[in-house]
């Protein structure tokens, strides 16, 4: 595993992981399997339509709330 | 989100030629800012044909969900250009948008291709993911622009 040094803080929350493409699209995929086993949800099924990005939010934190 | 149906979804949208941008958490996995999220967003096409692509696509998927037939190019064409898909899995499910009010569609949504296991992914830009992140009143869009403005060091364009 490569080691990355910074001289700060900032520097390093500046810094890329030193990741691939797919690694980090591995990365997501890890992290919101752990966040769904953590607090699983229980959505409605089917379509829901909105008229705007807004409506859909709202429906969102309902869902989710 | 399993990562299993996530990658079928992908590739039928690539076997079905869906013309679609990945946007939201999703995109910001393929470029490297994590967060969970619990929803897959895509800008489509705004066509009777991707959106009848988008459900070849879906039904490829989740065979038998008559929920799907509801997904209709007269509404995203029409009224209502923000559909959900919630698949019968439970563990995702889908933000589909033709238009963002009148600053975005899939046309004016800069994108890049990226490969995972084989499959071509159309995924909005860093900075095209700022843009549509940075207006929003929505607290977690202005913690994504944030992050993104940081990490890309993109800076606005007015």
């Amino acid at each position: 595993m490569p080691v990355q040094k910074f001289r700060s803080i900032e520097e390093m929350n500046r810094a890329r992981p030193l990741k691939s493409e797919e690694a980090n699209f591995e990365r997501f995929l890890r992290h919101c399997a752990q966040w769904w086993a953590i607090a699983p949800k229980h959505y409605p099924r089917g379509v829901f339509k909105f008229r705007t990005i807004e409506e859909a939010q709202k429906a969102r934190e309902k869902h989710t709330s | 989100m399993d990562r299993d149906e996530i990658m079928r979804v992908l590739r039928a949208f690539a076997a079905a030629e869906l013309e679609y941008v990945l946007i939201g958490a999703t995109a910001m996995g393929f470029h490297g800012l994590v967060r969970a999220t619990e929803d897959v967003d895509l800008f489509i096409r705004a066509s009777a044909e991707n959106v009848e692509r988008l459900r070849t696509a879906l039904r490829a998927v989740y065979a038998g969900d008559e929920h799907i037939n509801e997904i209709s190019s007269a509404d995203l064409l029409g009224d209502y250009p923000a559909v959900r898909y919630y698949p019968p899995t439970g563990d995702l499910y889908f933000d589909v948008l033709t238009r963002l009010g009148e600053i975005a569609d899939f046309d004016n949504v800069e994108a890049e291709v990226k490969e995972v296991d084989g499959t071509q992914v159309r995924v909005a830009t860093p900075a095209a993911l700022y843009r549509l992140k940075k207006s929003t009143v929505r607290l977690q869009d202005r913690a994504d622009a944030a992050a993104l403005r940081e990490r890309f060091q993109l800076e606005d364009e007015e």
